[in-house]
């Protein structure tokens, strides 16, 4: 245990990493799953082909493979970009932080789709045809009708896309991002204790997982207060 | 930069060179995964407490920590410990192969302990009931009545949690194990060209999904054949 002492500060600022990650990942997964789910929805052939497309392809491969591609992918176009430009450039690539943010969003984000697609279907058409009369436009029947009534209904698959989403930042190690996992190696490389540094950063994901669980526990009990039986 | 389809064709039979080790890496998991989901459950709902609890901390601990990180732990964390080294799992745990397979089954066999349970308490209670007026014991009621309908309904969750080891399996080429990940990142990194190849793979992936949703699809249909409307 003495091992980690002197790592203690590296692991939060890792850790600050993982959240600010999971905060820009979240709001980015909630855009696409909105986008993919208002694209499923319509009723535009070319929206829907592209919407299934997305969800087919992110849904069906690996994560890691994903996060590679983009990754290395945006490295070798944006150096290529910048060869054009000036030829003594070698190498220039995307943030890690960004690239990795955007493609674990784009992963959650297909998940979030049918999420999303789901509860909006789940609302009663009835509230929708009663803005319609009242006058309201399609934008105000979105904002003021549709999304008060699904976030409600999207709650609880969505709290496990929160889950899935903040286990995937570990990956994103593996691109070289200096996270929590990305410190825990650098920590063994000193100190020869792989078994202490990684059950350290197991320990540091289990806390945020029980942060999100209970979270989403309070936000569903918010969600609900119309339901429960008065005392 | 262009894309270069001879790349393509030349590196998709090197890749389908792991397809061998992905496969055995996801039914080696899933069959010991499935075991130990089996055995999670029936201490889950044994109604024991000294039963129930290790179990509920166990799915808590592998549910809420990174696949890959506990990955990390078993490959490079065991080691350090020396119990570790003398015991008999050592064989499995010095190869990277084993490690993968006992990381992989640890974490689906927690998933799909909480899919089986789901099944289980979606049994409809009146069938157990009649069960026990008929003079069944607990073991045949649950072995006759509760076990071959907990299976059907669990079969959908069970058949998404197979494509999410499928593609965790992926993760094995980070504890340099050589599955089709593994090679593609070999090739990537000789060659440069992430997109012919990282998308070649993508591909391969999808079609692996495609079969394992198609499977389950006609198993499903088989299982609940006696519901299906006469047409």
């Amino acid at each position: 245990m003495e091992a980690i002492t002197g790592w203690w500060d590296d692991y939060f600022w890792g850790s600050l990493v993982v959240v600010k990650l999971f905060f820009v990942a979240l709001f980015l997964t909630v855009l696409f799953g909105l986008i993919g789910a208002a694209a499923k929805l319509s009723k535009n052939r070319v929206a829907n082909t592209i919407a299934n497309a997305y969800t087919v392809i992110f849904r069906g491969t690996p994560e890691i493979l994903v996060l590679l591609l983009f990754y290395f992918g945006s490295a070798i176009t944006l150096t290529a970009i910048a060869q054009a430009f000036d030829p003594e450039i070698k190498f220039v690539d995307f943030p890690p932080f960004w690239a990795g943010s955007f493609a674990i969003a784009l992963i959650i984000g297909s998940y979030a789709t049918e999420t999303f697609r789901g509860a909006f279907l789940g609302v009663d058409a009835g509230q929708i045809e009663a803005a319609r009369a009242l006058g309201l436009s399609n934008l105000k029947t979105f904002v003021y009708v549709r999304i008060p009534a699904m976030w409600r209904l999207a709650l609880p698959p969505f709290g496990n896309h929160m889950l899935s989403l903040i286990k995937d930042t570990a990956l994103i190690a593996i691109i070289g991002l200096e996270e929590t996992l990305f410190v825990a190696e650098q920590a063994i490389g000193t100190t020869g204790k792989p078994f202490t540094m990684y059950i350290l950063v197991g320990a540091i994901y289990l806390g945020f997982s029980t942060i999100i669980t209970l979270t989403v526990m309070v936000l569903e009990k918010y969600a609900n207060r119309h339901l429960e039986i008065a005392e | 930069m262009s894309f270069d389809v001879a790349l393509i064709i030349d590196s998709i039979p090197k890749m389908l060179m792991g397809i061998g080790l992905t496969l055995q890496l996801l039914f080696l998991s899933l069959l010991l995964g499935t075991a130990l989901a089996i055995i999670l459950l029936l201490m889950r709902i044994s109604g024991r407490w000294y039963l129930s609890v290790p179990t509920m901390v166990y799915i808590y601990i592998f549910r809420g920590t990174p696949i890959l990180v506990q990955i990390f732990i078993i490959y490079y964390g065991l080691p350090q410990l020396d119990f570790v080294r003398d015991s008999i799992f050592w064989p499995i745990l010095r190869e990277p192969f084993g490690c993968a397979v006992v990381a992989l089954s640890l974490n689906t066999g927690a998933y799909v302990s909480e899919i089986f349970r789901g099944g289980v308490l979606g049994v409809d209670r009146g069938l157990t009931e009649a069960g026990a007026a008929l003079g069944l014991s607990v073991r045949h009621r649950f072995v006759y009545i509760t076990a071959p309908i907990a299976i059907r309904l669990s079969l959908p969750a069970y058949s998404n949690d197979v494509i999410s080891l499928q593609k965790s399996t992926a993760l094995a080429s980070t504890i340099t194990l050589l599955d089709m990940t593994g090679i593609a990142r070999t090739i990537v990194a000789e060659t440069y060209a992430p997109y012919e190849i990282f998308i070649s793979l993508m591909i391969i992936y999808l079609i692996l999904t495609w079969v394992i949703q198609r499977s389950f699809g006609w198993i499903e249909k088989r299982m609940s054949r006696h519901i299906r409307s006469e047409a």
